[in-house]
């Protein structure tokens, strides 16, 4: 396995697609962070609380990162060269999710770095109640989290479409279109989507939303399922 | 390097592919000696690329099975040092150079990274090694895609159509790489649509259409029966000549193709004749003829039932 990680840290580092998506990963945290700030006028707990819990945005970034990776292994074909040198396509995708999750987690933490550097400085200006260290923590923890399991869980989306554009699209609407439509429909089915999930656990707790908690055992209880039903038809595949 | 050359390096029994109602190969059978260059052959369509994805894991036969020293690819211990394959060259991002995508594979095989640098030498790629894959030509590509198959010093190397798109010198450097590479002992299969491109370099060939096999063994074996093209003023009394020596004479526009006799024979006969020659040669269907008659959709007069 420590192979196939260690090829897979290359292939990330070896591109500019990861660099693409970190530049996207800067430019979303400076927006949210300076319209939460600047515009929001966040005076309570929950609204500081906001302007750092990058995770929530920042997944759905990574989510599209690790779809697009896993993808592209099918669409420039270079997963036969893969398979040619480990014929487990299972453990290539398994190696793939490990690396683009310590991707996802590297990305949040140069993102946290951005917002934290932003936004911290801009908040001490604010009235209302001061952060404690206890809301950084949870601000940290939950972004990283949600950051590192979005990636995976695109890889596996991705390993288990493989076709970019459908892949791409597939993810965009389920997380912007059906997930609010089963949250409208019913919030105690919409709040186990792993949309709803990857928010709670980014740091932004809302009413209807999961705890902590059981909203990270939601995305890696979702991104197992979706790496096995990946497998299981990854295996089952003629690599093209 | 090369281990074990005696037997079979690959064997393809009953092997059957089926994607819906079309049979993309159809119980196929076929083997590959050890150290031998064996040229794969067929047209567009043949099921030449199925039949070498199948062999290497990359699809799943319908029936049949095909192995690799004895075992499946999926069951072999160390793939990267057992087989080398090259199925298409656009196997890898255009937006990494051709280095680092020969690295990448050299981590996932174990290998040192000095054998990158080897590989990418033996295929004179050195230079461009830096450069990202989706800028190199196409004979870069297909030198990329060599260099991949290389990585683990392989025993076998499986390439399917490596010339595709080639110039004639990359054709012709394709040719004595293959040469270089079957004179250490390897054993070779390679996929072509033309003939042309590795009938100097293979030993036995395999020939496919629509998925069947339509002949296999030694490429000499490919080579049409020898026949002589004779021209004279009096071809009648040059026919009637060579046909009471016991050999048969077909016309050819103003000549005459002649089997069973040499060139010299033919020439003695009509010297001692009495009769002038304008031409007189020894003719032997090309491989190129003979391959193109084994794969042509047309049916032979014999199968109709027609005099030949």
């Amino acid at each position: 396995m420590s192979r196939v990680l260690r090829s897979e840290l290359l292939k990330l580092r070896t591109t500019r697609t990861a660099l693409g998506f970190a530049i996207a990963g800067v430019l979303l945290v400076l927006l949210v962070v300076l319209v939460t700030t600047l515009a929001g006028n966040p005076t309570t707990i929950s609204d500081k609380r906001d302007v750092l819990s990058i995770g929530d945005p920042l997944s759905v970034v990574l989510l599209l990162f690790g779809v697009v990776g896993a993808t592209a292994e099918y669409r420039h074909r270079t997963v036969a060269a893969g398979a040619l040198i480990v014929p487990s396509r299972l453990r290539l995708s398994i190696g793939r999710m490990v690396a683009y999750g310590l991707a996802g987690l590297a990305v949040g933490a140069l993102m946290l770095i951005v917002a934290f550097a932003i936004g911290i400085p801009l908040l001490s200006g604010e009235s209302g109640p001061s952060l404690v260290a206890s809301d950084y923590e949870r601000a940290i923890g939950g972004s990283l989290l949600a950051c590192g399991l979005g990636a995976m869980l695109g890889v596996a989306i991705g390993v288990l479409v493989a076709n970019q554009v459908a892949a791409v699209v597939g993810t965009l609407v389920i997380f912007f279109v059906a997930d609010p439509l089963i949250v409208a429909a019913s919030a105690t089915v919409g709040k186990f989507s792993f949309g709803d999930a990857l928010t709670a656990a980014g740091g932004r707790g809302t009413m209807h939303e999961l705890a902590f908690g059981p909203a990270v055992a939601v995305i890696i209880a979702w991104t197992l399922v979706a790496l096995t039903l990946a497998g299981w038809v990854d295996s089952r595949r003629d690599i093209a | 390097m090369v281990g074990d050359t005696s037997g079979s390096a690959i064997r393809v029994a009953g092997l059957s592919k089926r994607y819906g109602g079309v049979a993309a190969v159809d119980n196929l059978s076929f083997e590959v000696r050890a150290g031998a260059v064996t040229g794969f052959l067929g047209p567009n369509g043949a099921g030449k690329t199925t039949t070498l994805r199948i062999l290497l894991g990359l699809a799943r036969p319908t029936a049949g099975q095909a192995t690799i020293f004895g075992q499946p690819f999926t069951a072999l211990a160390d793939p990267a040092r057992t087989v080398g394959a090259a199925l298409e060259i656009s196997g890898f991002h255009p937006g990494r150079s051709g280095r680092n995508h020969l690295r990448s594979l050299a981590v996932l095989a174990g290998l040192p990274s000095s054998r990158v640098e080897e590989v990418l030498k033996l295929v004179e790629l050195t230079g461009a090694a830096d450069r990202r894959a989706g800028k190199y030509s196409m004979g870069m590509r297909q030198r990329l895609a060599l260099a991949a198959t290389l990585l683990g010093d392989p025993k076998l190397l499986v390439l399917d159509e490596p010339a595709n798109g080639l110039d004639p010198q990359g054709i012709r450097w394709l040719r004595d790489f293959l040469r270089a590479l079957a004179a250490e002992g390897r054993t070779v299969l390679i996929s072509s649509h033309v003939l042309s491109e590795v009938a100097q370099t293979v030993d036995d060939v395999v020939v496919i259409h629509h998925g069947r096999l339509v002949d296999e063994g030694p490429v000499e074996r490919l080579s049409g029966p020898k026949t002589v093209r004779v021209r004279s003023p009096r071809l009648p009394d040059l026919a009637a000549a060579i046909e009471r020596a016991g050999a048969q004479v077909s016309r050819d526009s103003d000549a005459l193709l002649v089997s069973g006799l040499d060139a010299a024979q033919v020439g003695e006969l009509a010297f001692a004749a009495g009769l002038q020659l304008h031409e007189l040669a020894q003719h032997s269907a090309s491989l190129e003829e003979v391959f193109l008659e084994l794969t042509s959709d047309e049916p032979k007069a014999e199968d109709q039932g027609a005099p030949a």
